[in-house]
């Protein structure tokens, strides 16, 4: 072959137009996200920055919407004198509790309602029934029994957090497609390893989701059992401060609430991630060598 | 009665009877049939001509509701029949490997040797660089070719498949098809596949089945003569489109009856 100058050919040229158009693209993609990240962000911090004003310039009545920097302030306050630590600490502990077990034995139950036939027969109607009620309505009825100690409290979040995750688990369940079943009998497994291999990553899903609902359900049960049947935790402190007519104490109790929810939603969502590989989207299949041709 | 050695089923005057809500369904009657060691046996037939629930009762997914199978144990310890299935059923929780070597683990074999034999599978079937990949990142194609690694993955003498290519668009399954009549001619399992395509059951087969609208009974057995290794080219010959003209003539008032049934 004899040497070529090295001019772009037609093919050349059109190929890195097309390249110049999609790195184009690209760039206007990530732009966009960008500003919806830029977007996201802003809303909350002029909302703060609106209140402030609001506040300051008297637009807003300071005694009952402390402006952010009281807040902030008295949060300062409450972290150093160790207050906000004590509720938090009772808080969590009832919380992690509770919920633990009331998802670990929802897991079971709705696992063995899953795969034996009776269990499901004697028990489902039941609770069905007691899941339409407001679990925290049977408060009082616990307080009874157990008196004003932590038992009540922690029965409580656990009761809510059973119910969901025995319907979500059981759901999960039931949703298997047959052919997978059928499949994984095939190819010989059975009874446990039926178990561990097929029903189980295969309600996986539907458990997690029960997960999520609970870690915010938790939260709304722990803090309302606080509300009425505890002299701490961040439930107490917000009532608390209703009672001594403390907003600014009372909104310090909202944040911290509010971010213990968060994050517990966020591990959850964090262990779902890496319990569930094979559901992540954004994982495309290996291409780079082309396929063989036979 | 005992199968003779060279024969891997004998059914006998299966009948399959199901209970629908507004009664009995019956998917088989009285199906015989002998099928031999290392043969390529197609079924066609109409749908709902309970062709699929033979093939399950065959691989013992199903009991029928009277009449026997004899299964022969020729095959000594080896696993029981391997499954391919319509929807091809493999685990979305599992990666390819995994689903490929997923007969082997169940039935215990080591990690090393299991993987080992998987991975030559997945050659086989060119999925050779997405051994790593879950089934919901390669297409349908792919995700049925996991399947049909699988199953030759165990090592089972005997295949069964319900429509394995029936999902797959024409172009994939022509592939697919050279591909399987590739991997039998060098392996020579005992094959049952159930399959609408006239073509297909020509072209893979040692002998085409053809049953009738439900209830399902066996209508025509015919051998096919074609020569091996086979090509897709046999399709081009006079015989074969004198044959799928016998079949469909065979198929089509069944084909009639069966959508006229629904």
């Amino acid at each position: 072959m004899t040497a070529r100058v090295e001019t772009p050919t037609v093919d050349e040229r059109q190929r890195q137009r097309t390249e110049v158009a999609a790195t184009r693209e690209m760039t206007k993609a990530r732009r966009l996200r960008r500003r919806d990240l830029a977007l996201a962000i802003l809303t909350p911090v002029l909302l703060l920055v609106a209140w402030q004003i609001a506040a300051d310039t008297e637009l807003i009545d300071r005694q009952l919407f402390s402006p952010p920097s009281q807040t902030l302030s008295r949060g300062a306050e409450m972290v150093a004198s160790g207050e906000l630590a004590t509720h938090v600490f009772a808080t969590v502990a009832r919380l992690l509790v509770g919920y633990s077990l009331g998802a670990v034995l929802g897991i079971i139950v709705g696992l063995a309602m899953g795969t034996w036939r009776p269990l499901n027969a004697a028990l489902g109607p039941t609770f069905s029934a007691l899941y339409a009620l407001p679990k925290i309505a049977i408060l009082p009825l616990l307080l009874l029994i157990f008196g004003l100690t932590e038992t009540p409290k922690i029965l409580a979040v656990m009761i809510t957090i059973f119910f969901v995750l025995q319907i979500n688990t059981l759901s999960g369940i039931r949703q298997i497609d047959a052919g997978i079943i059928e499949a994984s009998r095939a190819y010989g497994a059975t009874g446990l390893r039926q178990f561990r291999f097929v029903i189980i990553p295969a309600a996986l899903p539907s458990i997690f989701t029960g997960l999520r609902v609970a870690a915010g359900l938790g939260v709304i049960v722990i803090t309302a059992v606080e509300f009425v049947a505890s002299n701490n935790g961040l439930g107490f402190l917000i009532w608390n401060s209703w009672q001594l007519f403390q907003p600014e104490r009372m909104f310090v109790g909202l944040i911290t609430v509010s971010i213990l929810g968060a994050l517990l939603t966020f591990s959850v969502t964090g262990t779902e991630y890496l319990a569930i590989p094979w559901r992540r989207a954004d994982r495309p299949a290996r291409r780079r060598r082309t396929e063989k041709k036979r | 009665m005992t199968a003779a050695s060279n024969v891997a089923y004998d059914a006998t005057e299966v009948s399959k009877v199901f209970f629908a809500r507004d009664g009995p369904v019956w998917a088989l009657q009285d199906v015989s049939m002998r099928i031999e060691h290392g043969s390529f046996t197609c079924i066609v037939g109409p749908s709902g001509c309970g062709k699929s629930t033979f093939l399950r009762i065959l691989g013992g997914l199903e009991t029928p509701t009277s009449g026997s199978v004899e299964v022969s144990s020729d095959a000594g310890d080896q696993p029981s029949a391997a499954f391919v299935f319509q929807e091809h059923g493999v685990f979305p929780w599992f990666s390819v490997l995994d689903n490929v070597a997923f007969g082997l683990r169940m039935s215990g074999m080591g990690k090393r040797s299991r993987e080992d034999i998987a991975r030559d599978w997945i050659n086989q079937v060119g999925l050779t660089d997405f051994e790593d990949s879950y089934p919901h990142q390669l297409s349908g194609g792919m995700r049925q070719r996991i399947a049909i690694a699988r199953a030759f993955a165990t090592g089972s003498p005997i295949l069964l498949m319900d429509e394995p290519l029936g999902a797959l668009d024409a172009q994939t399954r022509l592939l697919m098809q050279e591909q399987l009549v590739r991997l039998w001619e060098l392996e020579r399992k005992t094959v049952v596949l159930v399959t609408h395509s006239i073509e297909e059951a020509l072209l893979l087969g040692d002998r085409v089945v053809v049953m009738t609208a439900r209830p399902g009974r066996v209508k025509d057995d015919i051998a096919v003569p074609f020569e091996r290794p086979r090509t897709v080219d046999v399709e081009r010959t006079l015989e074969f489109g004198d044959l799928r003209h016998h079949i469909w003539e065979a198929l089509r008032d069944e084909v009639l009856a069966s959508v006229e049934q629904s």
